[in-house]
């Protein structure tokens, strides 16, 4: 059997957490989210939309999977719209799954992209919000993040550009669902963050000392299932370049 | 064959006006010091760089710039130059390739005025500006975000005359300028996108002079031809500026791709000695035509096209 790359062990997680039948998106950099949505249409999900943010390719075909979200390549679609009609899509709720990220993320699930320090005293610029204000508006969300350490996972971030769970909201979105990283894979426990398993050689010890937060953690703590043959072949296939293989 | 359509005025001939120009002429002529000027594209993708380019040769000022909304190279380059006051920020990155090294370094010293925003901000602002609405509502859901909070210049709160629930609001923008990146344009301004449309069409109409960086300039009975496929139509845009490879190092979709090693290059460059860079790629040479000469020539384009557009 082939070694498993830890991009492509995340990209089958997700894979499995998308339904048949759903419409998902993602930003830029999604490699990973791109792979684990075509994925799941080769598989178990082959009524699953998705939709390359910027580009604004729906169902590109990834004939190969490119390093852009917005690279021409994927306009090999099914059809292709304006941005403009894509952020309509996002504010009428017909988004059931968001991929977003972070330069930090909250053990609530709180997204920042804005920057570290505090309001007037920016010390560390990100590159801005870009679509995650609307996380507040999809059926759901999942964090992929390419990096697992107690400066990305915090107790709180310093500025909110995706709202996780957020106390007497009322808007549609239902909040974020799961969190994939390079070492774990976490799920959430009473609006708070809590490990779901851990990956390959990564302890649970490994996952506490790497967040920073106090991490829910039950007694009881699988490791990751592996993709199977038959996906890793088809990740191969979709991904010939390696561009969301070697991401991490 | 380019056919004049003739009109007759006041028992005058009067031919049709043409709006191909230069880089330098259109920049000189619609770009004032201190303007608010959009720009289309999106990541490393249909930026308009020949322009760019010549708007730092030229030294204009920009007293507001938006990006449709992801920017890259485009904003970053023009915020290194030392050209930009205000940035209505959604993003400026380089995607796969890291931050933004200007951006970042003028954020952070707070020479750069940062209006924080998202990319539904950039959508609903140039929608208002488009049609001409006094403001625009948003639906609820960015509150829970720390953007309101940090631009309050733009995010401003009334009640909903119809249910009454309190609700964020932003202004309709109408940038001076808008810089769009189209594959091809007729004399008159038709112009067709022929890869991703991004949000380049609502910057188009919201802004009150329209800039078209082309690849190609086709003939008129192109357009005619194809009618149901122009995007653009003439009588919005005041300028045709065509610069094939004008969109390098970025994209220009379905006619070649970004250059990943150039833009490597500027990353290195923004960290060591950006100067040195402006002025072997941006200043030295005078026109497009040096500038391909300067980064490797028409070797250089067909590495870029080579494999052509994927279907």
């Amino acid at each position: 059997m082939v070694e498993v790359k830890t991009a492509e062990l995340m990209a089958s997680v997700l894979s499995k957490h998308l339904e048949d039948g759903e419409v998902a998106i993602m930003g830029a950099f999604s490699g990973i989210p791109m792979l684990a949505s075509r994925l799941a249409q080769m598989t178990h999900a082959p009524n699953l939309s998705y939709i390359t943010g910027g580009s604004g390719a729906v169902n590109p075909l990834l004939e190969p999977l490119p390093a852009s979200s917005c690279d021409d390549r994927l306009l090999k679609a099914e059809c292709v719209l304006p941005l403009s009609d894509v952020i309509d899509f996002e504010a009428r709720t017909e988004i059931d799954i968001f991929f977003a990220g972070g330069l930090q993320i909250d053990e609530r699930g709180n997204c920042n992209l804005i920057g570290i320090g505090r309001p007037g005293e920016i010390k560390f610029r990100g590159p801005g919000s870009v679509g995650l204000p609307f996380l507040s508006r999809a059926r759901r969300f999942a964090v992929y993040a390419m990096n697992h350490s107690a400066r990305t996972f915090v107790q709180k971030v310093d500025f909110v550009s995706g709202p996780g769970f957020v106390d007497g909201k009322d808007f549609p979105g239902g909040g974020p669902s799961l969190v994939v990283t390079p070492i774990c894979v976490m799920d959430f426990d009473e609006e708070r963050m809590r490990l779901k398993s851990v990956h390959p050689g990564v302890s649970v010890d490994d996952v506490v000392q790497n967040t920073g937060f106090e991490l829910r953690t039950p007694d009881d703590v699988p490791q990751t299932g592996l993709p199977t043959e038959e996906e890793l072949e088809l990740m191969r296939e979709i991904d010939p370049l390696g561009v969301a293989r070697n991401s991490l | 064959m380019r056919r004049l359509y003739l009109i007759l005025s006041e028992g005058r001939l009067m031919a049709r006006t043409e709006k191909v120009l230069n880089a330098k002429e259109t920049v000189e002529r619609f770009m004032k010091d201190g303007c608010f000027v959009a720009i289309g594209g999106m990541h490393m993708h249909n930026n308009t760089m020949a322009l760019i380019r010549e708007v730092i040769r030229q030294k204009v000022g920009i007293g507001r710039l938006i990006t449709s909304p992801s920017g890259s190279v485009n904003a970053d380059m023009l915020i290194g130059a030392g050209l930009v006051d205000e940035l209505y920020c959604a993003y400026v990155g380089m995607e796969h390739l890291g931050l933004a090294p200007n951006f970042r370094k003028f954020a952070e010293s707070g020479k750069l005025k940062v209006r924080e925003c998202d990319e539904a901000f950039v959508t609903y602002t140039l929608r208002a500006g488009a049609s001409s609405m006094p403001f625009i509502p948003l639906p609820r859901g960015l509150e829970a975000t720390s953007v309101p909070s940090m631009n309050e210049d733009d995010y401003r709160w009334t009640s909903d005359p119809f249910g009454g629930e309190k609700v964020a609001c932003l202004p309709a923008l109408q940038p001076d300028v808008a810089l769009v990146h189209c594959q091809k344009a007729d004399e008159y301004g038709n112009a067709i996108f022929e890869g991703s449309k991004f949000n380049d069409f609502l910057m188009v109409k919201a802004s009150d002079k329209v800039i078209l960086q082309v690849e190609e300039v086709v003939p008129h009975e192109y357009m005619l031809e194809n009618a149901m496929r122009v995007d653009v139509p003439a009588f919005l845009v005041d300028a045709v500026v065509n610069t094939p490879f004008g969109c390098h190092p970025t994209s220009s979709h379905r006619y070649y791709r970004y250059d990943e090693d150039h833009l490597k290059e500027y990353l290195k460059a923004c960290k060591e000695d950006f100067d040195a860079y402006l002025e072997k790629y941006v200043r030295g040479p005078k026109d497009n035509e040096e500038y391909l000469e300067v980064i490797g020539g028409r070797e250089k384009a067909k590495e870029l096209m080579e494999g052509g557009v994927p279907w």
